[in-house]
């Protein structure tokens, strides 16, 4: 086990986003990012759930560090997968950010039940989203130790 | 005299009434019962004579009786139908002939529950030990709905009105009928519709929700590519497509704060958020603290009175005030903003709060007109807005089983009141 967020190694994220405007727009966000950024793209809850699983095509992605998680998605909705990676014992020390354009509060309530470890309503405006990708770069990945497990 | 066989069969058994006159001259109505006796002499008649004066008396009370009240009964408007507390029937009018369908021979003597099966007028009718004063302190001024029998078997529903009949033979029951078909028809239509009604309306809330809600997610996408044109490619490209974007993106910008504000107007006044006690002040402080930039902005001063305690929904509250400070501030006049707001109780035991300021005010043909859904009085280069916000706060105060109305004079300023109920006595 060792800490990350200063050291040479890169940092691992999973989007987890359908729309592609999306993925688009945290891409240009995390250019600025004060770490090296690798940013896997999962397009559903399913496969995301393969990506985790290293199934098929994704035998040898890495671990991932930190999981931006929509709950909106085709396939597996994105509360299957949260449920899913907080109940599983190898991906639960994985932190889940979930980023969503929901801001109900059943929503809300439901993720922190599951254990999410946040929960960010995606901003209406281009420099509100620019501005939380920033502070989640900031806070989860330089702030914020995480917890690094033996990759294979 | 005919023949005895005759008179035999012309008397026997009939009573015939006639007067008696005693020595003093006085007379007295009698009944005579003749029947002929034969013996050798030929046939002598025995009159057997019974003195009715008693009998005659109890006649005549009824008779008087009937007359007194048969005026009354026929003008009633419903059914009228007077019972002894043998639970028979004594006297009716024409309207209870007509609504159970039976002539009033037919009704006469019998029992009520002919016409009325079951229910109280049996039960009151049978408690003959109960006092006039009781029953009418019992009965009067309620309605007990029933069911009612036609002589061809045929129910309706009825509403039925007991009231006890002091006279000489003990206690007389009254009741007025009234055929509550029609009542009871709009009743059943009445609350369909309002059903309906509630369904319509979830439907169209929820329709509001899920439009305004998926509308937005396309919608970003445009509004932050315009402005990511802008910021990457301004002054780059050449002096139209700088215009052109400019306007994409105000359009985008303006079309986001419409589809928010009809979020917003669509989730208000929804019924099932819980009412507690909560501090108005506390509510326009949150509401104050989100409208910061705008106050420093605009060198607004904004000053409240001790606000008090209320039973409501805090969030709600906290909008109301934010929508109406923020219109305050907004439509300013030539001074800077002034706005004070207070809260005072009515005689009804409602709280009235007000927003006043010093802004441009409002013309009286106005003063509705701005609570309207999307009705502006300023074109979008004056003020922005969506034409929501006053909306929302009549929306959100109507759910609340409140009020808003406004008082201005152009140019002096304007004050908002609104109201909100008191509850639980708070």
């Amino acid at each position: 086990m060792q800490s990350i967020g200063n050291g040479a190694a890169p940092i691992e994220v999973l989007l987890v986003e359908d729309n592609p405007g999306d993925v688009r727009l945290t891409r240009e966000a995390f250019k600025d990012a004060k770490v090296h950024i690798n940013l896997h793209v999962a397009a559903d809850g399913a496969e995301a759930m393969s990506f985790l699983g290293r199934q098929g095509n994704f035998a040898h992605v890495p671990r991932p560090d930190l999981i931006l998680l929509d709950l909106n998605l085709p396939k597996k909705d994105g509360r299957e997968v949260l449920g899913e990676i907080k109940a599983s014992p190898t991906l639960m020390s994985i932190p889940v950010v979930i980023l969503t354009t929901s801001a109900s509060d059943a929503d809300i309530l439901h993720s922190y039940r599951l254990h999410a470890n946040c929960y960010i309503t995606k901003p209406v405006g281009l420099g509100g989203f620019l501005e939380v990708i920033k502070s989640i770069d900031s806070f989860w990945l330089s702030v914020v130790k995480l917890p690094r497990e033996e990759r294979s | 005299m005919s023949s005895s066989a005759n008179a035999l069969a012309q008397q026997i058994g009939t009573g015939i009434e006639l007067t008696g006159r005693q020595k003093d001259g006085s007379e007295f109505p009698i009944e005579i019962m003749l029947s002929p006796l034969e013996n050798a002499d030929g046939i002598l008649v025995t009159a057997a004579i019974r003195n009715i004066s008693v009998r005659k008396d109890a006649e005549l009370h009824l008779a008087q009786m009937e007359g007194r009240y048969r005026g009354l009964l026929e003008a009633a408007p419903d059914a009228m139908v007077v019972v002894n507390q043998g639970g028979e029937i004594v006297l009716l009018n024409v309207q209870a002939e007509k609504q159970f369908g039976y002539s009033r021979d037919e009704l006469l003597g019998q029992r009520v529950t002919n016409i009325i099966p079951n229910g109280f007028a049996e039960r009151l009718i049978a408690d003959g030990t109960r006092s006039a004063a009781e029953a009418l302190a019992q009965q009067i001024g309620t309605g007990i709905e029933l069911t009612g029998r036609q002589k061809d078997g045929s129910e309706f529903p009825i509403e039925i009105m007991l009231s006890p009949l002091e006279n000489a033979d003990g206690i007389l029951v009254t009741a007025a009928i009234r055929n509550i078909t029609e009542r009871k028809q709009s009743e059943e239509r009445l609350v369909k519709t309002v059903g309906e009604l509630k369904r319509s309306n979830d439907e169209l809330q929820q329709f509001a929700y899920v439009a305004s809600h998926d509308l937005q997610e396309p919608l970003r996408m445009v509004a932050s590519y315009t402005q990511l044109l802008a910021q990457r490619y301004k002054g780059r490209l050449d002096s139209d497509a700088d215009e052109f974007i400019t306007y994409a993106v105000d359009g985008s910008t303006r079309m986001q704060g419409l589809i928010q504000d009809l979020l917003t107007y669509s989730r208000a006044g929804t019924n099932g958020k819980a009412l507690r006690e909560i501090s108005s002040e506390t509510a326009l402080k949150e509401a104050l603290a989100s409208l910061r930039a705008t106050i420093a902005e605009s060198g607004a001063v904004v000053t409240h009175d001790s606000l008090p305690t209320i039973t409501t929904e805090g969030t709600q509250l906290t909008q109301v005030f934010q929508n109406l400070v923020g219109n305050a501030i907004k439509y300013h006049g030539a001074q800077a903003p002034q706005v004070h707001v207070s809260a005072a109780k009515d005689g009804g035991g409602e709280w009235i709060f007000s927003v006043r300021d010093n802004g441009m005010g409002i013309e009286p043909q106005y003063f509705d007109r701005i609570f309207v859904l999307f009705q502006r009085l300023h074109g979008p280069t004056e003020f922005k807005g969506t034409g929501i916000g006053l909306a929302i706060c009549k929306k959100m105060l109507d759910g609340l089983g409140g009020k808003i109305w406004v008082e201005s004079q152009p140019q002096k300023g304007s004050t908002f009141y609104f109201t909100v109920p008191e509850r639980n006595g708070s």
